[in-house]
């Protein structure tokens, strides 16, 4: 059984920036979400798994691997797809996946030869194979991202924000993908878009200020919420009273008014009305501490 | 709204750093060239002051080339910051007006690009007022400043060339938004710069070459090149003549490219190209499953991935547009110069295989380097730009692997280059008809010159960009390590190869010599440098930062807790291994073949004269006979030398020591009868013998010296090239100590001289009337021997001929090695030449003589001519001078280490470089291979038989009458007048270029004191006009009977002023005043054709009138001229060609005021009128002498 264990990680960039406080996980096969606003550290952390950055402190291991002090020995068992993933100019999807079988340590030639038409098929790239990578729509050079990262047989697959860009059929297609290999091995899907989550994970781990402020799986965390959450269409003039009154967890607009979910011990009536809490209530309440208007 | 945009611009980029750090080096280089001797920009300095117009003019020049790369950041910015940004779509939506948008911003940037060139103030500011105050520099060196030289340099070179430059740039950028493409526009700049210099080689081209030169900078030189010392340390540069006119062409041109960018200028967004999407036909549906994997960590896979990584480099590098561009640049340069060929005074050399070498290794080496650094950069930050590095980074391979095939795939591109090069280079070969192609040599040649340097370079640059936090901080420090570097060693006085990045001993290839004596040293060095860049990428493997930049202490930190142990000890064994080449390299290079550096040797020679100049009058004896015994072992390079020598004691005072200075490197052993050593000193070698008993006037005594030149290990630089494999070539004075104080070895520039605190050279003796104890020495021998006898048994290796001095008496075979007695026929001057090489030998016999040309086999082309030539010559100075005294003339190939002819009695070593390889098939004439030929012959009498007293104007009878002998064989075989000006103009030019170079004081030619382009060049043009103008009979007259008073005559030795005495009878009083004008002071003429027409007359004849303008000019010892009263005979005529081929008419006119018109009448009709057609006087500008007719 694989184990990813981080504990206590922690690195301060010289600016002064916490991107990691005292971070501590543990994950076992599956996919896990990674859920945070931007600048929240996930990929300061993601990074540092796929020994592209120092820690300042704290360990993590994969299985036996210290992934500190390893790098090398993760590396061979690691598919990594960053946030930005660019191609290199002048280079077809075949060769970029081929040249990319080879780091990763497969010597036979006919090995790569059908890893890479397994992978661009299933990533619905196999037609575009001799194109220039460059070339191609953002949506497809994400998916030529998501194959390179299952070249090999990751043990641990990282994947940054990876349906960015995707139209919906696309991230269907993707899902899918990584639903299917992710049974085996440890698979991190970092993101911001709730929805991922919640179809995809069946743990999670929110972050916020480079801090984890939960970890779990997703249900658990509606049901703490569960009977806590109202809501209420008001005026934009209005808000601003709201805020000071209530613990507003989220607001957004609907029909061209403020509609805001509060979160409350007891029905506080005034108009409001109870809601079934869902994970984007979950995702606000755990962020939102400080009861600012988002 | 333009004021706007300008201001704006000029306070964005002045608060970049990066206009002060250009401003910083620049400033900081000249400071130094002032402050330093061995910091030069673009040359010497000279008898110049050190802040002289001048010199600042051409600091200011030669720094605009570096402006220009400063140039094109800053335009390029201005027109591309704000789609850098991806401002443009919101300053482009507000209603500003594009025109003070467009010029507002290529003002502002043009201000701010001319800043950096004011370093060149600064420097020179600051390093004038603070070199004399400290004592680095004499203040005597400094002259005053003048605000115009400031003023005007800004003017006329600074800001017309950043706004040409700029128009360029900025039209470039604004067309296709592309960094990558404006500094490619640079690069055609360069381009265009360099072809327009190859124009300027050919002397007839001046004036165009001043017309095309971007710059201004070659029309400067042009411009100024018959300054007088005087002109350049007070004429600042001005709008005046060619200047005027190019910078009018190129801001003209600057203006309309300038134009046409704003008309073509738009703020829309650059459409897209849409390609049409190709309909794809629809593959069979593969059975995709997912492979069984394998996967292996193993030396396999390093290999796999090494070969990945290379592939995915490479193809990066060939593909892009930058490689493509340099690619036809580079090829644009060496085509360009193919088709100028391999020029040598108007003739042709044969496309060599080491021709094409050279020129290869000159188009190539700035390609090369910009390709090196550029791609490095590209290379190593190539995955971050594309944001691909993290991926990669976090695959298993390692480190090394990718940056040691970033390393190769430099290496291949540059390869790719050369081998298109060569490629190149055989094409023309062929085209030329030229067959003899040594691919061995090509190829050879790569390897020991160019690849392993691509290597060391690569592995440093790589390093360098892999340690630095940015790309362009990466480009900045590998500049830096490239050019300043060496300039730091030259400031510390370091010349050991063994710090200066990938140097050794430069290889220069001979058909003779094969890659020569450097080879040996070339190959130790090129190992030591690639161990170093082994150790270099071990360095850069382990330092290489993966994931996110960090700081070069973390990267340390880093790799010290990640690098595995098997890469530290790969890293120590490199390390080891490195340190044992260096120490072996030291060893041969510092402490068994240890060399002085340039200052060193300095202060040994100011030290050696402040010790023992007071021997200089001490009396010695003269070299009586002399006899030599030489071993030459070419292969081992060793020569052992025995000599016994008579010494003859000619003063009237006994003498009781005998000196001698002794060259170390020689290891002489000396054997006096009846002496003892009472003075060594080793420092300096110099000997003092006490003799027991003295030598008493008119007695004589037997000397033996044995010397021996034993070549050990290799040296630091290419070593000796007098004695090689094939192509040994020596002189008695090298290989024997000198007798006593030698003052040749002082220092003579006076600079230098002044900083070790020694006066002024002592200058040649004044010259003297009736001179007897001044007159008892020549200026060759200087008094150690007169006309002596010679006799030499040498030996060389089987497969080679050794010679020596006069006729060969005998010759065998001894343990394997050929032995060959000479002895001279005729006494002769103590200056005699020892050779061995493999040779053929042509040989024909005239009058007596033995004419030869020993010559290396793969030169058979031009022997015939060469023996014509001496021929020729021998018949002229025969039936002109008089008798020949030796039994043969011989002309022997030496290697083209150096490319000069040289004359000891009878026999002529020629390099291999001048007059071997010249392509003479298509020469029906005289020409320079002749020349030098003739010149070196008329030696035989000018010099040999009679040479001049130790003291001013005795070059005349050596240098000028040879050069004008030479002059006259060529004439007595050419067969239009006008042929000979095309040899004349080269004279004229050596004269008039090297007076306004003038190191000391110009003296009139009877007053010459060993100065080469008085003695040759003018002296040659002058005895050429005189003949013409008293006849060739006279002169010639003039000079058998100075020779007959004086050849191999015992001393006193004669001086100019005894030739004089000669030739004074010889001219008719009418043309008194030539000897004075033309001899006895400094006389220039101005002549100029100022308007010419002519008539049809009614008896079919053509009427010509020309007006003329000519001034007489005197100038003094340092360039002050005045205009002096004309009374003089000149030539007038008119030709009836263009080409000036055809004189249709010719007369020698009296001209007795300024300004004078003359008429008179042609048969046919003329073309061109011309004031001195022949070009016999000397005239600093003859362009405007001549004049096309206009008709009327």
């Amino acid at each position: 059984m694989n184990k990813l264990t981080i504990t206590n990680l922690s690195k301060t960039y010289p600016n002064g920036v916490k991107a990691l406080v005292d971070v501590s996980i543990e994950i076992e096969n599956g996919i896990f979400g990674l859920l945070g606003p931007n600048g929240a550290g996930k990929s300061s952390l993601m990074r540092t798994i796929a020994t592209l950055q120092e820690a300042d402190s704290g360990s993590a291991t994969l299985g036996d691997i210290d992934i500190i002090n390893q790098p090398a020995e993760l590396r061979k068992v690691l598919g990594y797809l960053p946030q930005e993933f660019g191609v290199y100019p002048r280079i077809t999807a075949k060769q970029l996946l081929d040249h990319m079988a080879i780091l990763k340590g497969i010597t036979r030639k006919s090995h790569r030869k059908d890893m890479v038409n397994y992978l661009l098929n299933k990533v619905n790239l196999y037609e575009q194979r001799n194109k220039s990578v460059k070339s191609f729509s953002g949506g497809m050079k994400q998916r030529v991202g998501i194959a390179q990262a299952l070249i090999g047989a990751p043990r641990l697959i990282i994947v940054d924000e990876p349906t960015a860009g995707l139209d919906p059929s696309e991230r269907n297609r993707f899902y899918n993908l990584l639903a299917d290999v992710g049974k085996d091995v440890i698979v991190i899907l970092s993101t911001h878009i709730v929805d991922d989550v919640r179809e995809l994970c069946t743990k999670m781990a929110i972050m916020n200020l480079g801090e984890i402020v939960y970890q779990g799986s997703p249900q658990n965390a509606i049901q703490e919420l569960n009977g806590r959450v109202y809501r209420k269409l008001v005026e934009r003039k209005e808000l601003e009273m709201y805020a000071q009154n209530y613990n507003i967890i989220s607001n957004k607009m609907s029909g061209g008014k403020p509609l805001i979910h509060v979160l409350s011990e007891s029905h506080p009536e005034h108009g409001f009305e109870p809601v079934t809490p869902n994970l984007e209530d979950v995702f606000f309440s755990r962020i939102n501490t400080s009861n600012s208007l988002v | 709204m333009f004021k706007t945009f300008f201001f704006s611009e000029l306070k964005y980029t002045l608060r970049q750093p990066m206009v002060y750090i250009f401003l910083g080096v620049i400033s900081i280089l000249v400071f130094f060239a002032i402050v330093s001797d061995n910091v030069r920009i673009g040359g010497a300095v000279g008898n110049i002051y050190k802040n002289a117009p001048y010199i600042i003019t051409i600091y200011v020049n030669v720094l605009t080339i570096f402006g220009l790369i400063i140039a094109t950041a800053f335009f390029n910015n201005a027109a591309l910051r704000d789609f850098k940004n991806n401002f443009n779509e919101i300053i482009f939506s507000t209603p500003l007006s594009k025109l003070g948008y467009f010029f507002g911003k290529f003002f502002g940037a043009l201000i701010v690009a001319t800043v950096p060139l004011l370093g060149v103030y600064v420097g020179v500011l600051v390093g004038s007022a603070m070199a004399p105050a400290f004592g680095w520099v004499d203040a005597e060196r400094f002259g005053d400043f003048y605000l115009a030289t400031f003023v005007n340099n800004y003017l006329v070179f600074v800001l017309p060339n950043m706004f040409f430059v700029g128009a360029i740039i900025y039209a470039i950028a604004n067309k296709w938004r592309s960094t990558v493409i404006s500094f490619a526009g640079t690069l055609i700049i360069i381009v265009a710069y360099i072809i327009s210099g190859t124009l300027m080689s050919d002397v007839d081209n001046e004036t165009l070459a001043a017309l095309t030169d971007i710059f201004g900078n070659r029309t400067y030189s042009i411009h100024t090149q018959y300054y007088t010392p005087i002109e350049k340390n007070t004429l600042s540069p001005a709008f005046e003549g060619l200047i005027l006119w190019n910078r009018v062409i190129w801001i003209a041109v600057g203006a309309l490219i300038l134009l046409l960018a704003y008309f073509g200028f738009s703020f829309k967004e650059k459409n897209k190209k849409v390609k049409a999407q190709k309909v794809e036909t629809k593959e069979n549906e593969a059975v995709f499953s997912f492979p069984e994997l394998q996967f292996q960590f193993d030396k396999k896979t390093n290999w796999l991935q090494f070969k990945s990584f290379f592939y995915v480099n490479f193809l990066s590098i060939v593909k892009s547009v930058t490689f493509k561009i340099l690619f036809i640049f580079s090829a644009i340069i060496l085509i360009s110069n193919l088709v100028g060929g391999f020029e040598y005074y108007g003739l042709q050399s044969y496309p060599l295989t080491y021709k094409l070498i050279d020129l290869i290794n000159d188009a190539s080496g700035i390609f090369v380097v910009i390709t090196l650094v550029f791609f490095s950069g590209e290379l190593i930050w190539r995955d971050r730009d594309h944001k691909i590095n993290e991926v990669i980074d976090a695959t298993p391979h390692q480190s090394l692997i990718s940056l040691s095939a970033k390393a190769l795939s430099l290496v291949g591109v540059t390869t790719i280059l050369h081998v298109f090069f060569v490629f190149c280079g055989i094409i023309y070969q062929l085209l030329n008809g030229y067959t003899r192609i040594e691919l061995d040599i090509y190829f050879l040649d790569f390897i020991y010159s160019n690849l392993i340097l691509y290597v060391i370079w690569s592995g440093v640059m790589i390093m360098i960009q892999v340690v630095s936090s940015n790309k362009y901080i990466g480009y900045f420090i590998s500049i830096a390590v490239i050019f300043i570097w060496e300039i730091v060693l030259a400031i510390l006085d370091i010349q050991s190869n063994m710090v200066e990045i990938g140097a050794g001993p430069s290889l220069m290839y001979s058909d003779m010599n094969a890659f020569g004596p450097g080879l040996k040293s070339a190959m130790w060095f090129n190992l030591y440098w690639s161990l170093f860049a082994i150790i270099c990428l071990l360095i850069a493997g382990a330092l290489w930062n993966r994931g996110v930049v960090t700081s070069l202490k973390e990267k340390m930190l880093t790799a010290k807790k990640e690098v595995p142990k098997s890469y530290k000890i790969l890293t120590l064994v490199f390390t080891i291994a490195w340190g044992a080449v260096a120490g072996y390299v030291y060893y041969n290079t510092q402490v068994l073949n240890s060399y002085r550096t340039s200052e060193e040797q300095e202060v040994l020679f100011a030290d050696f004269e402040k010790k023992y100049k007071r021997y200089e009058n001490v009396n010695h004896p003269k070299i009586t006979d002399a006899k030599y015994f030489i071993d030459i072992f070419p292969y081992k390079r060793d020569v052992l030398v025995k000599s016994k020598l008579q010494l003859t004691n000619e003063t009237n005072e006994p003498i009781d020591s005998l000196h001698f200075v002794i060259d170390e490197r020689w290891e002489p052993e000396i054997k006096i009868p009846n002496s003892d050593l009472v003075v060594e000193d080793e420092e300096f070698g110099y000997l003092i013998y006490k003799l027991n008993t003295s030598l008493q006037p008119e007695s004589t005594i037997e000397i033996e010296i044995n010397t021996q030149y034993i070549t050990k290990g290799f040296e630091n630089g290419r070593g000796s090239t007098g004695i090689v494999n094939n192509g040994t070539f020596l002189n008695n004075f090298e290989i024997l100590p000198s007798l006593g104080y030698d003052s040749n070895v002082e220092l003579s520039d006076k600079n230098t001289r002044r900083k070790y605190g020694l006066k002024p050279k002592d200058r040649m003796p004044e010259l003297e009337e009736n001179c007897s104890e001044s007159c008892m020495a020549n200026y060759l021998s200087d008094g150690r021997s007169d006309y002596i006898s010679v006799e030499t048994v040498i030996s060389t290796t089987k497969d080679q001929i050794a010679i020596a001095p006069g006729s060969l008496q005998k010759q065998w075979e001894e343990n394997g090695r050929n032995y060959y007695h000479y002895r001279s026929d005729h006494p002769s001057q103590n200056f005699y030449s020892f050779i061995s090489a493999k040779y053929e030998v042509a040989k024909r016999k005239w009058n007596g003589i033995d004419i030869e040309v020993y010559h290396d086999e793969k030169h058979p082309w031009n022997v015939d001519m060469m023996l014509d030539a001496v021929e020729r010559s021998l018949k002229y100075y025969t039936e002109n001078f008089g008798p020949y005294y030796h039994k043969q003339c011989r002309i022997v190939e030496f290697p083209r280490y150096a490319s000069f002819a040289q004359a000891f009695p009878g026999t002529m070593p020629y390099s291999e470089a001048i007059g071997f390889i010249i392509n003479l098939e298509d020469e029906k004439d005289n020409n320079v291979v002749d020349a030098v030929i003739a010149h070196e012959m008329a030696h035989q009498w000018w010099a040999h038989q009679v040479v001049g007293a130790n003291m001013q104007g005795s070059t005349l009878m050596s240098e000028s009458f040879s050069e004008y002998s030479a002059l006259m064989t060529m004439k007595s075989i050419s067969k239009t007048p006008m042929k000979m000006r095309e040899f004349l103009k080269y004279d004229h030019d050596r004269y008039l270029r090297g007076r306004s170079s003038e190191v000391d004081i110009e003296l009139p030619l009877y007053k010459v004191e060993n100065q080469g382009h008085i003695h040759y060049g003018k002296g040659s043009v002058i005895l050429y006009a005189l003949q013409d103008y008293i006849g060739e009979e006279k002169v010639n007259t003039a000079m058998r009977e100075f020779l007959n008073e004086y050849k191999y005559q015992a001393p006193p030795y004669p001086t100019s002023l005894d030739f004089l005495r000669y030739l004074e009878p010889q001219v008719p009083d009418s043309l008194n005043y030539l000897i004075k004008d033309w001899f006895k002071e400094i006389t220039l003429y101005d002549n100029r054709m100022k308007a010419a027409k002519y008539t049809k007359l009614s008896n079919g004849k053509y009427q010509v009138s020309m007006d003329i303008e000519s001034y007489k000019i005197k100038a003094d010892s340092i360039g002050n001229e005045t205009k002096v009263d004309i009374n003089d005979w000149v030539d007038i005529g008119v030709f009836s060609d263009a080409d000036e081929e055809h004189l249709l008419y010719e007369e020698r006119v009296k001209i007795n005021k300024p300004k004078i018109t003359f008429t008179f009448e042609v048969d046919s009709i003329p073309r061109k009128a011309a004031i001195d057609p022949r070009r016999l006087l000397i005239d600093r500008v003859y362009d405007d002498n001549i004049k096309t007719i206009s008709s009327e």
